[in-house]
């Protein structure tokens, strides 16, 4: 459900784990669009630097920003379960709205496509602005009436870091997911994993930090600032 | 222009004896970095490079200086000191929210309107009756020095926001040349403790943190000025970072080595793993070289960024452009 990249050590790393199981098993793996699988996004919050510093160059970083063009912004499961990165928008209504979308290109600044990788749910009802600047606010009213317009019994997402790795709001119309442990190696939450059963049965598996397996090579390299 | 002064023959113009004349207060701070050319006509404007300027000045006040040098500390140093001891224990009194389910702690908010609220106030003792004037603006600068309370986030552009305010009351006159050493070894030092303070109570969000890439998720400018402090120091490399005796025994003196040491205390991992910004400038031989690549690289990752410098505040006090 996207944000595969940016901030930890080990994006350019987890990207292409991602890309490579895509590649082996085309259909027993999805990969979905977050905001950070964006040229822009990742040039202000890390996946750049990662990528210069490993590689010397930025490369790397253009043919993986070139291929998130690519990636889907929504899935269903059983059409059930409605899966995307940030939330929803005021300007799609129905899935057929989604579907419609020219989604291929660069995650645009607003409109349908920038809202459902950047939109929160939110404790007030309708629509509000997102203090994130882009995206909106969206209330338990909106997520029930686009549940129900479309047939869906739950909006399943990413976007915002929760301690215990999944939060369920909305009255169970809404559940946010966040698979990073630890994540930026400092903030000490639990991520996590939604398991569907055959009964379309929601199971949460939560998990920690890996142990691990020694301490890293280290190759000091002296930023250009510094030389 | 008053004729009495004029008509004293053999005196030097009042304009010379006098600083120059303090700017008419505006009615209200305001942001004006709207895109990237606004960005790029402020980083050539004198009110950029004063501001600069002003850091640098402090930067060569530090020039080897530890904490607990002797260091004049003169009343609106004790007043802004007071001011953040209150905000301090304003954290006290704000407890955390229980119920909390996201990283960032509700509660962040109840303390930032509280200094919102009383930012003129709080500032009132640090200008002095001479200044009450510029109260109203600098308030403005109050509570973005501290975080954003909607996004529940703190970065390098609210630590940017304290320098302005230190560089304002200096425009001002409500600090002086005297007080530089104190402002960054005083005043930056106990405005650093309280947002270690205030992170580790409400959790804020690194506000466009680079992660492990940046040099750190919140602050910049004690890795700046605290290496000025430690250059010509006769054991403290910039490789000794990796000692945690080092660390533990010297933190109090140098705001680098204390900035070095919370990263370590927050942050679960091997530092080239967690921080290799860090890492990497351990391996910078003198602190001489590390300082100023610290002065390229803040004009560059932090003044020159749009997503910065767009809440940037301006008021009467610190310029225009």
């Amino acid at each position: 459900m996207g944000d595969y990249v940016d901030r930890g050590y080990h994006s350019v790393e987890t990207v292409t784990l991602l890309v490579a199981l895509k590649v082996r098993y085309r259909d027993r793996i999805t990969i979905l669009r977050g905001n950070h699988e964006s040229r822009q996004i990742t040039q202000v919050y890390g996946f750049y630097d990662e990528c210069l510093r490993k590689y010397g160059n930025a490369n790397i970083w253009k043919y993986f920003t070139d291929l998130f063009d690519y990636l889907p912004l929504t899935a269903l499961v059983e059409n059930q379960v409605f899966c995307l990165h940030g939330g929803l928008s005021p300007t799609l209504d129905t899935l057929d709205h989604i579907r419609a979308l020219d989604r291929v290109q660069e995650v645009p600044h607003e409109g349908p496509m920038c809202d459902l990788l950047w939109s929160d749910p939110d404790d007030r009802c309708g629509w509000g602005i997102s203090p994130r600047g882009a995206g909106y606010t969206f209330g338990q009213d909106i997520s029930e009436q686009f549940n129900h317009t479309n047939g869906l019994n739950l909006v399943a997402r990413a976007h915002q870091l929760v301690m215990e790795g999944f939060n369920w709001c909305h009255d169970q119309n809404v559940v946010t997911i966040f698979s990073a442990p630890n994540y930026c190696y400092r903030c000490g939450n639990m991520a996590a994993i939604m398991e569907v059963d055959e009964g379309m049965r929601k199971n949460f598996l939560q998990f920690e930090p890996a142990p691990r397996r020694g301490e890293p090579e280290v190759t000091r390299r002296t930023p250009d600032y510094f030389l | 222009m008053d004729p009495d002064v004029t008509a004293v023959p053999h005196m030097p113009s009042a304009a010379a004896q006098l600083p120059p004349p303090l700017p008419r207060p505006a009615a209200q701070a305001q942001t004006r970095i709207t895109d990237g050319q606004a960005l790029q006509r402020f980083l050539s404007s004198q009110a950029a490079r004063n501001f600069m300027g002003f850091l640098l000045a402090l930067n060569e006040a530090v020039r080897g200086k530890a904490a607990s040098d002797p260091c004049h500390v003169s009343p609106a140093v004790e007043a802004l000191l007071e001011m953040l001891a209150t905000l301090s224990r304003w954290v006290d009194e704000v407890p955390p929210s229980q119920q909390s389910l996201r990283y960032g702690n509700p509660a962040y908010r109840v303390w930032a309107a509280r200094v919102a609220g009383a930012a003129e106030e709080l500032l009132a003792p640090v200008l002095g009756p001479a200044l009450q004037a510029y109260a109203a603006e600098l308030a403005a600068y109050l509570p973005g020095s501290f975080g954003n309370a909607q996004r529940i986030d703190y970065g390098t552009g609210h630590e940017t926001a304290f320098a302005a305010l230190l560089y304002c009351l200096a425009n001002a006159g409500a600090v002086s040349e005297e007080d530089r050493q104190a402002l960054v070894t005083r005043v930056f030092a106990a405005y650093l403790t309280l947002m270690r303070k205030v992170q580790t109570t409400y959790w804020l969000e690194p506000a466009g943190s680079h992660g492990v890439w940046g040099l750190d998720d919140y602050q910049f400018l004690p890795f700046l000025w605290g290496a000025a402090q430690l250059i010509g120091h006769p054991h403290i490399r910039p490789r000794s970072i990796h000692s945690a005796d080092t660390l533990e025994a010297c933190s109090s003196d140098y705001l680098y080595l204390a900035a070095v040491r919370f990263v370590r205390h927050v942050k679960k991992g091997p530092l080239a793993e967690t921080s290799p910004m860090l890492s990497d400038i351990s391996g910078v031989p003198t602190w001489d070289k590390v300082n100023k690549g610290m002065i390229k690289m803040y004009q560059v990752e932090v003044l020159s960024k749009l997503p910065i410098m767009q809440h940037f505040i301006f008021c009467s006090l610190f310029g225009d452009f």
